[in-house]
């Protein structure tokens, strides 16, 4: 999808490019695959979860506001610190399918956020992935939906504006903005003050990590219909409330909505905690 | 007594000739001078250190009284040769005031031989940065200037345009020049000799570069036909020509960017310079430096450049090396350029095994290609995927980047530092290799320089290592710096110095109970000292880090809220001195967040003094303040404002 420079922005949405070419066609493959009988016949398993309820409403700011006349004007992205650069997450991807029921347990790492382009990207670590005996590391990039770099539509990956337009309806938060974005794609929305950020992301494998020595064990042990890859992307929802995130995984060979559930973690603290770095 | 003989050629014995009283021997001795040096650095460089220049500028006078021409025109000759493209020739002709002198003959002198060959002589000085600056706010300078631009002798114009080019430098000079006329005739010299457009095209650079009067005078002159020309300059059969015209047109978009809308030409301009990557000599040296000052902070000009394969280009002419000093520098300060936002760009770069290519350069004898190599890297390095995969902090880069902080220069040091601030962003274990290798020790040397600029840049890398490092890392780090110089820095007179300590601070106490007792070490020094100068400093980004800090520890035990509170509230209930309202009362948003997160630690759900924390905040005046804030404009504090009244009330305690 083409850059929409003119738009304001808001929400924030996550799409990626590999770090290697051999590591980006590897991602965990939910087994067994599941026909779907939609009209892309997208083959895919299916999880489902419920969404986390937050603490606090913000009733009065739920509904984005659309911006009168003309769409050239832009407003900076939500800057939320619960999604900055060191805040980390735990919580578990769901690899359901007709056969059983399975989640695993997933620690999430922001390391960067480039708010002016809609950047942002992390690490993902995935613990009790089965016939992994380390934890499986994987490095993501996301790109914000802000109207301004990003749009709600993918326009890439293989997602058709129907593709999207499924998967964001499965958050709540994306209702109220259904209809604007059905018209215009949500170019005309103002998304500054709207408590939650809508991204893309996809997971590409860190070189350097667990992965490498895990790549050989996954060659080894796994079949190829039961394996590893990266050829997908997460459509996310990121709470600024109280740092949730969810997450449904696309990718038409693989069961449709993966779920990603995630919570801003404290790490035993009493409390919220922030570190921060800046490049120079 | 010897006497020289007539006919050696030792330099020794020329020199000798240089000071005869024979009119016919001094003239000899200075053609054959010239004919020795010309165009042979290397006999230059060996009769400057034998004192010939001296001896020649002698001659030069000696021929002025005694109203010799033609030893004139050879004693200049001879200096303008020693000036041209040696620093050290040029510094020995001035320290023998031969400058002076010249100027004298150009001014009074009638004889046009004479005249061309002190202004080509001139010409040679003024290419030098050591050459004298000339006044141009001087009505009578300006008008000598101008008499040089209309002269019909092509020396002349160019010496005209040669100190144009060299004096003029500040906007009073460059309206001083336009108000003369100077723009219009430059302009006209663009139709003169290939020598005359050279020097004009140089001198326009330099009467447009950052004055948007000027740069709209030249775009509207003759109806854009001035631009034009230019434009199709820089479609010339010589190298030179091509160059300066490019350099011209990129001093006219960098003064303003947004005219002519043609991303077409400035395509093309990227493509011109390219292709001179690839010619020898200064015009091969330069364009780096202009393809540098065309993209440098432009997105769209990086993108074009990018798309046109610049990063391709420039990496190759690295790779092909031996290159010249001048011309390392200009492609690693092009490529820092060119990597400075676009993420493509750096990938791009990496792909193309830069790394190794910086890795030599930052042991390379000359420190200006030292200072261009460190440039490219923390430009490079500001890619956090390629941070992620561990691609910088490794002894390849390491090494050479601790030697150079170890007795460099500082601009050197400085530069080093700020590429090494950005490779420690590193999110793996490999933090430790920069321990290791004792990077610490020289950090926490250069943060007790004299120097603001070193000790901001030292205390930045100390807090982006910190960033994310695992305890014992944290302990190694703090037990080299000391508790106590810590607290100096937070306190240190410079704010950006006092910042960078504060987020060093902020990530040190980060991540867990034990790294919060970091902070309170002997007899909690640090945290006194971030509590003092929360209450004393007016600058609000240094206020962001140091409430980050406290709001940090507040997300420990009891003892640790308690600890914040106390700097908080030193005072108990004077409301006017409760800094934390001061804080949610600020216009900067970052700050009001840091501080609404404090408040929101401080009384965090579950913890057993937290009623009698929100108790203390109360009776200061935070809640009342933390009410009006319940419609915050920014989302991030009205969210952390409505947890902490939230929190409030699992109290019962509405009032608050």
């Amino acid at each position: 999808m083409p850059l929409d420079r003119g738009r304001r922005h808001a929400w924030v949405a996550v799409q990626s490019s590999s770090l290697g070419a051999a590591a980006a066609r590897r991602r965990l493959l939910a087994c067994p695959r599941v026909e779907d009988k939609g009209k892309n016949n997208i083959r895919a398993t299916i999880i489902v979860h419920r969404r986390k309820a937050m603490p606090v409403r913000v009733a009065e700011s739920s509904v984005p506001s659309q911006i009168p006349g003309s769409c050239s004007g832009q407003t900076s992205p939500p800057a939320c610190t619960l999604l900055s650069v060191g805040q980390a997450f735990s919580g578990t991807q769901n690899v359901s399918s007709v056969q059983k029921d399975e989640a695993w347990r997933v620690n999430v790492r922001i390391q960067g956020c480039d708010l002016e382009h809609g950047y942002l990207c992390g690490t993902m670590e995935a613990l009790n992935v089965p016939m992994a005996d380390t934890p499986v590391v994987t490095f993501w990039e996301g790109e914000i939906v802000d109207t301004k770099n990003y749009t709600f539509f993918t326009g890439k990956w293989e997602a058709t504006p129907e593709d999207d337009i499924r998967h964001w309806t499965k958050f709540p938060s994306f209702s109220s903005l259904l209809s604007q974005v059905e018209s215009d794609g949500g170019k005309s929305l103002d998304l500054s003050n709207y408590p939650y950020i809508f991204m893309q992301d996809s997971n590409h494998f860190v070189p350097h990590l667990a992965m490498q020595r895990w790549k050989e064990q996954y060659f080894v042990n796994v079949g190829t219909d039961c394996g590893l890859t990266i050829a997908g992307f997460y459509y996310v929802c990121f709470s600024c409330s109280d740092g949730s995130i969810n997450g449904f995984y696309y990718d038409p060979n693989s069961s449709p909505f993966q779920k990603l559930e995630l919570k801003s973690t404290n790490e035993g603290l009493s409390g919220f905690s922030f570190s921060s770095y800046e490049l120079q | 007594m010897p006497t020289p003989s007539a006919t050696s050629n030792r330099p020794e014995d020329v020199i000798l000739r240089l000071c005869s009283l024979e009119t016919e021997v001094k003239f000899k001795a200075l053609r054959e001078l010239k004919n020795q040096i010309i165009g042979n650095r290397t006999k230059k460089l060996s009769y400057v250190k034998l004192g010939a220049v001296p001896a020649v500028v002698s001659a030069l006078s000696l021929s002025a009284d005694a109203g010799d021409f033609a030893g004139l025109v050879q004693a200049s000759a001879v200096i303008g040769s020693f000036a041209c493209g040696l620093e050290a020739g040029v510094r020995a002709v001035l320290d023998a005031g031969a400058f002076s002198l010249l100027f004298r003959l150009i001014s009074h002198h009638y004889d046009h031989k004479v005249v061309d060959a002190v202004a080509r002589s001139l010409r040679m000085i003024y290419r030098s940065k050591l050459a004298p600056k000339y006044d141009l706010v001087q009505k009578e300078n300006i008008d000598f200037l101008l008499s040089l631009l209309n002269s019909e002798s092509e020396n002349l114009t160019g010496l005209g345009a040669s100190i144009i080019t060299h004096s003029c430098q500040t906007t009073i000079d460059q309206k001083a020049l336009c108000e003369a006329g100077a723009l219009k005739k430059l302009l006209s010299l663009l139709e003169g000799s290939l020598n005359q457009r050279d020097a004009s095209l140089e001198s326009l650079s330099t009467i447009i570069r950052s004055n948007p009067d000027v740069s709209s005078e030249f775009m509207e002159a003759d109806s854009g036909r001035a631009f034009r020309t230019i434009c199709e300059l820089t479609k010339d059969r010589y190298p030179r020509t091509r160059l300066l015209a490019s350099m011209c047109l990129i001093a006219m978009w960098n003064t303003s960017p947004s005219y002519p809308q043609d991303a077409g030409l400035r395509t093309k301009l990227i493509l011109v310079l390219l292709e001179l990557l690839d010619e020898p000599g200064q015009v091969g040296d330069e364009a780096p430096f202009a393809l540098s000052s065309l993209v440098a902070r432009k997105e769209d000009l990086q993108k074009l450049a990018f798309e046109a394969g610049f990063v391709d280009r420039l990496s190759n002419h690295l790779r092909k090396g031996p290159l010249q000093a001048k011309r390392m520098q200009g492609i690693f300060l092009a490529l820092a350029d060119v990597c400075s936002k676009l993420e493509a760009c750096r990938s791009r770069l990496l792909s193309l095994e830069i790394l190794k290519l910086i890795a030599e350069a930052l042991t390379h004898e000359s420190s200006e290609v030292q200072v261009a190599a460190c440039i490219c890297l923390q430009s490079v390095s500001r890619s956090v995927k390629s941070l992620s995969a561990g691609l910088f902090l490794n002894e390849m880069l390491v090494i050479p980047l601790l030697q150079l902080l170890n007795g460099a220069s500082a601009p050197v040091q400085v530069a080093a530092l700020r590429a090494i601030s950005n490779i420690v962003v590193e999110f793996t274990t490999r933090k430790s290799t920069f321990v290791q290798c004792g990077g610490v020790k020289q950090l926490v040397h250069l943060a007790k320089s004299m120097d603001p600029t070193i000790r901001l840049n030292a205390v930045w890398v100390l807090r982006n290592l910190v960033f994310l490092a695992d305890n014992r890392c944290k302990e190694e780090i703090l037990l080299e710096l000391t508790p106590s110089m810590l607290s100096s820095l937070i306190c240190d007179p410079e704010p950006p110095v006092q910042q960078q300590a504060l987020g060093f601070v902020r990530n040190l106490v980060d991540g867990s109970i034990d790294s919060i007792g970091f902070i309170f070490t002997e007899d909690a020094i640090i945290l006194h000292a971030v509590g003092r100068q929360l209450r004393s400093t007016s600058k609000d980004e240094v206020c962001v880090q140091g409430m980050y800090v406290l709001g940090n520890v507040a997300s420990g035990n009891e003892f640790h809220k308690e600890s914040v509170l106390q700097q908080l509230l030193p005072s108990a209930d004077s409301y006017n001195q409760c800094v934390l309202v001061k804080f949610l009362r600020s216009s900067d948003n970052g700050l009001r967040t840091a501080a609404a997160w404090t408040v929101v630690n401080l009384t965090f759900h579950g913890c057993p003094g937290a009623y009698r924390r929100l108790v203390k905040l109360r009776n200061a005046g935070v809640y009342s303040q933390i009410k009006n804030m319940i419609s915050d404009p920014c989302l991030d504090v009205k969210l952390r404002v409505k947890t902490a009244l939230v929190q409030s009330m699992t109290f019962g305690d509405s009032s608050s």
